[in-house]
């Protein structure tokens, strides 16, 4: 819907099913856990650099639905959040 | 680590609480605009899921279901002023540093430095928790969520959902 109004969108995911079926227009999908979407706290030189390469993928993808996956791994295991 | 199967996990879990499964979006295809502009002169807004809510408000109700609010937040905002509300995740990181999840203090940086335009007069958090009313999304809520984005001038939002 904001494609279509000429809004550019980039969805910054850490569910890679959920975002392959919602299929956004362009999204980066970090394999870390869900609301670290751009990394760990206090590290500003790794949130910089996920919400540039995001907003790069503004002018690199060519065709929507595109996912890219983000190379660097999260440092520990993590498993799914059952809740509180 | 191979990325967790979320489908199948939130089914599973919710399917033990005798919720019904999960109908979730599946699209074939996206629709995607070229800007024909640089970054550089684009305002950039953005959009979390996360719970997220500044202190002035009420907090969201961390269980919520159907929950369509949306609350603005200003560009100029502390990112030390906000709470979250959410038994969806585990949002402890977030909490101690607003911008894993909603990174507005790195957003309003690349501004300074210039790698975007400008920040959007508005940000953005809502549609927490878990939506089933889906058609009320898609007749409704988005396309008011897109009128206010496009008052404000936005050219690009970074959506992160949590």
């Amino acid at each position: 819907m904001a494609e279509e109004a000429g809004i550019a969108t980039v969805c910054v995911s850490t569910g890679r099913d959920l975002t392959e079926q919602v299929k956004p227009p362009r999204s980066l999908f970090l394999n870390y856990p869900m609301g670290n979407n751009f990394g760990g706290p206090d590290d500003l030189d790794l949130q910089t650099r996920i919400l540039r390469r995001a907003l790069a993928m503004i002018d690199d993808v060519t065709v929507g639905g595109t996912l890219i996956d983000w190379e660097e791994a999260w440092p520990k295991k993590f498993e799914y959040f059952r809740g509180k | 680590m191979k990325p967790i199967n979320y489908v199948e996990a939130l089914n599973s879990h919710y399917g033990s609480l005798g919720f019904p499964p999960y109908q979730w979006t599946v699209n074939e295809t996206a629709p995607l605009t070229r800007l024909g502009k640089p970054i550089e002169n684009c305002t950039v807004s953005l959009l979390t899921s996360g719970g997220v809510s500044h202190c002035s408000l009420p907090g969201f109700n961390p269980d919520a279901r159907n929950d369509h609010r949306l609350d603005t937040v200003q560009n100029d905002a502390s990112s030390a002023d906000f709470e979250i509300n959410d038994s969806y995740y585990n949002h402890s990181d977030a909490e101690s540093d607003l911008n894993c999840v909603f990174p507005i203090d790195r957003l309003r940086e690349l501004a300074e430095d210039g790698v975007i335009g400008s920040v959007a007069t508005r940000l953005w958090s809502g549609f927490m928790g878990r939506i089933y009313n889906r058609t009320k999304v898609i007749q409704e809520s988005a396309p008011a969520f897109v009128e206010k984005l496009k008052e404000d001038g936005v050219d690009i939002l970074i959506a992160a959902p949590a």
